[in-house]
């Protein structure tokens, strides 16, 4: 890959100038965990490892935390807490400030055929507005061709885990399983050769901002992928791990 | 006042509706605790108990003072509980909330109206000098079932302390420091435990033991009994709630007496093991000033 | 008991916290929790930058004006390296917990009038800084604290590191010092006689111990682990190792 993993960097640390990359035609690009000094400063702001790709020219910290600071275009997985007149408000993380999410921002939406939500709906929005100054806004519908692309009220029966904002990440990697170390999700649908008794169907929603939703018609079925997420995240699993505790759970299951 | 963090209402139902199958979102049966580990600190009466993701730290500490004007021959024996935000951001200090009204009331029939520690034993001389002896429980992370954990952690911090030992002379009354003699147990009569039950469905007809933070938001009632091994029941609350069958009650606690049995002999087998590690040259029996009757 | 030399911590302890931190050393035991970037109070929020909130809980007996006071110390050297900029109107919470201080064996305890002990707080700042680390949120710089005390034994200056009650009862002075990881002074707090030329001393001893520079302690993991060669452990080095362990668990998936 030509992302390559450099040394833990905490706060305030002067970087090493051979580490950060450069690029004939891209400019330096900085991700989360940085922070620019003008005229030539890039400094941490958090203790991880630093991260280049030197393919897009840009530069991070990879670091692994609990609270979400929104982030424009991510999706998410928001709560409602009650209806204001001209959208609905919503709680990303507990105890953090609401979101809006205005009533016409999901697809085909009218003013007399707006989707009526009741407080405590689990929605799957994506953040369209983000930053320090102002409360976060939400969409439900993508502005520029106006579908929903899955975005909109959760339905059907399923509950909400909480997982850490590393692990949401390495969820919705585009290929969770090589890039990210998590394969439960193959394991527990019966896509992983060697583990027996899988096959169970389900269908998930990731948030960034540290939940994700497992929706199955069985409730077995969703406390079993759920407890999977939840082990693999908080104890560390490796594909091994991973392995023996899916087991486990089928096991059980019987 | 801070707000309050709120499960989804998917979650409540889902909760809810696995309850109805059987099923706990742990993987845990129905009358079964999360794992307990219990901790001594490296100090007489620090004591920390974890119940799953549930941590309480209770710290017992002794010092001399005036008795009470009504209770001349008692000592003084105070249970303090104060949430901080360390537990959960919708805490805050000096705001008591119902949470903490009710464990700070619930350790106090518990612990201290069922007479486990002697406070009699406490008094140094009548109407003048007493012990005062002083549990301070610190929440350090709330995931439900705030009274059982609590409780284990007072007895166990209450059972582990070592007051200064004291000698009177012809009316005088010296303390001892640390240095001087080695402190002392205090007068223990028996170890009273919680165990907490909440119910769900409409009829209150399931019954849970030790529910996580999520759970407890969505159960309908709860019912905190306070027992010992002997079966001696100090308390039994169920404020509010749905109300539940009388002979499920009953059924309760007595699946209650079997789990307070397991602490009980959990919490005697820490203790001899922390006597043992403490004791590595064998010098305990050397250093105690007490006499053999 | 004895008194640890070599100070020990633990990252991540509490499970519903942000961020979480166990530190041990010279018999003190604290326990910090940082919740934040959280909704502050309307009574609280800044309009331009983040509240820092602390709140030190005694171990036994009510926190009282000592208390406050440590409160007050601390709010003001952490606010200097959290980048409140970053989250205007927003809390960062951070609760300290003191389980355990070295017991003075020739003097019995008193609660009611018990105050934390001053030499309390390099721990206090050591455990808030390590919490802050784990839950992420953006600093300018990292800091490193200890406490040095002086005493007059037969004419003659004995300064000591990291003193025990016992050390500090016969003291005639006792200092609080602690450096950012640029090498600046961030905190100094002194209680009884003592004189400037005293003060440049302890100084230049605290320096000693909280900046000393990374080459040193690359030369060999000996540097470490000897006390008796610079008189107190390298809290820089020891900071570092914590977070490498606690990145590398992190990131073990890569």
């Amino acid at each position: 890959m030509t992302t390559s993993t450099g040394p833990l960097v905490l706060p305030g640390e002067a970087l090493d100038p051979s580490l950060i990359p450069s690029h004939p035609k891209h400019p330096l690009r900085l991700g989360p965990g940085l922070r620019h000094i003008p005229p030539s400063d890039i400094v941490p702001t958090v203790a991880g490892q630093l991260t280049t790709n030197s393919h897009k020219n840009s530069l991070w910290v990879e670091a692994n935390s609990n609270r979400y600071i929104p982030q424009q275009n991510d999706p998410i997985l928001a709560t409602l807490l009650r209806t204001a007149p001209d959208s609905y408000l919503l709680t990303l993380s507990p105890h953090t400030a609401p979101a809006s999410l205005p009533h016409l921002a999901f697809e085909g939406a009218t003013k007399k055929t707006r989707p009526i939500l009741s407080p405590g709906q689990l929605v799957y929005a994506r953040v369209a507005l983000a930053n320090k100054h102002m409360d976060p806004e939400l969409e439900c519908v993508n502005p520029a061709t106006g579908k929903a692309d899955g975005l909109g009220p959760i339905t059907g029966p399923g509950c909400a885990f909480d997982i850490s904002l590393g692990f949401a990440r390495r969820l919705l990697m585009a290929r969770s399983r090589e890039e990210g170390g998590v394969g439960v999700l193959e394991m527990l649908a019966g896509e992983e050769p060697g583990i027996t008794g899988g096959g169970l169907s389900f269908e998930t929603a990731v948030g960034r901002n540290g939940r994700v939703w497992v929706g199955s018609e069985s409730a077995a079925t969703v406390i079993v992928v759920g407890r999977a997420l939840q082990e693999t995240d908080r104890n560390g699993l490796g594909m091994e791990g991973q392995r023996r505790f899916v087991k486990k759970l089928l096991r059980e299951m019987k | 006042m801070p707000r309050e963090a709120e499960p989804s209402l998917n979650e409540k139902q889902f909760v809810a509706q696995a309850l109805q199958e059987n099923l706990r979102l742990d993987g845990r049966e129905f009358d079964q605790y999360r794992p307990l580990e219990l901790s001594f600190g490296d100090q007489y009466g620090v004591a920390d108990v974890t119940l799953g993701r549930t941590r309480v730290l209770a710290k017992a500490t002794a010092e001399v003072t005036v008795p009470y004007a009504d209770r001349p021959l008692d000592g003084v024996f105070t249970i303090a509980t104060e949430l901080s935000p360390m537990a959960s951001p919708s805490f805050e200090v000096n705001r008591p909330t119902e949470t903490e009204v009710l464990l700070s009331r619930l350790l106090e029939k518990t612990v201290r109206r069922s007479g486990a520690l002697d406070t009699e034993s406490l008094c140094l001389v009548a109407g003048q000098k007493c012990w005062s002896v002083r549990v301070d429980v610190h929440v350090l992370a709330h995931d439900g079932n705030l009274i059982d954990a609590s409780c284990a952690a007072v007895v166990a911090a209450l059972r582990h302390f070592r007051k200064p030992d004291t000698s009177m002379d012809a009316g005088v009354l010296t303390v001892y420091t640390p240095a001087e003699r080695e402190p002392v147990p205090l007068s223990w009569l028996h170890s009273p435990f919680c165990v907490t039950w909440s119910f769900f469905g409409e009829e209150g007809d399931i019954a849970v033991l030790d529910a996580t933070w999520l759970e407890e938001q969505v159960r309908v009632g709860s019912c905190t009994v306070s027992l010992n091994k002997h079966g001696e029941i100090c308390q039994i609350a169920k404020l509010g709630g749905t109300p539940v069958d009388a002979v499920a009650l009953l059924q309760c606690t007595n699946v209650a007496l079997a789990r307070v049995k397991e602490f009980s002999d959990m919490l005697d087998a820490k203790l001899a093991e922390d006597a043992k590690r403490r004791d590595k040259g064998g010098f305990m029996a050397e250093l105690r000033a007490e006499n053999d009757r | 008991m004895t008194a640890t030399a070599a100070p020990e911590a633990a990252l991540g302890v509490l499970p519903r916290a942000d961020g979480s931190a166990k530190y041990s050393h010279a018999g003190y035991t604290v326990t910090a929790s940082v919740n934040g970037p959280i909704e502050a109070q309307r009574r609280d929020e800044l309009a331009s930058e983040a509240h820092v909130d602390v709140i030190v809980r005694p171990a036994a007996g009510v926190g009282g004006t000592r208390e406050r006071h440590l409160e007050v110390i601390l709010q003001s050297s952490l606010s200097q390296i959290i980048l409140v900029k970053n989250f205007p109107r927003s809390l960062i919470q951070i609760v300290l917990q003191v389980e355990d201080s070295p017991e003075n064996d020739y003097v019995n305890t008193k609660i009611v009038q018990a105050s934390l002990n001053f030499a309390v707080m390099p721990a206090l700042m050591q455990t808030a800084v390590l919490a802050l680390l784990s839950a992420g949120v953006p600093m300018k710089a990292t800091a490193t604290a200890t406490a040095v005390a002086i005493a007059r034994v037969d004419g003659a200056k004995k300064i000591t590191v990291d003193p025990s009650p016992r050390d500090i009862e016969t003291a005639q002075s006792v200092h609080v010092l602690a450096f950012t990881s640029h090498d600046e002074l961030l905190l100094a707090e002194s209680e009884g006689d003592f004189t400037i030329g005293e003060w440049d001393e302890v100084y230049e001893t605290a320096k000693g111990i909280c900046c000393r520079p990374a080459a040193a302690a690359k030369e060999g993991m000996a540097m470490v682990l000897d006390d008796d060669d610079a008189g107190g452990t390298d809290m820089r080095q020891f900071l570092r190792s914590t977070m490498e362990s606690k990145v590398a668990a992190d990131l073990h998936w890569k």
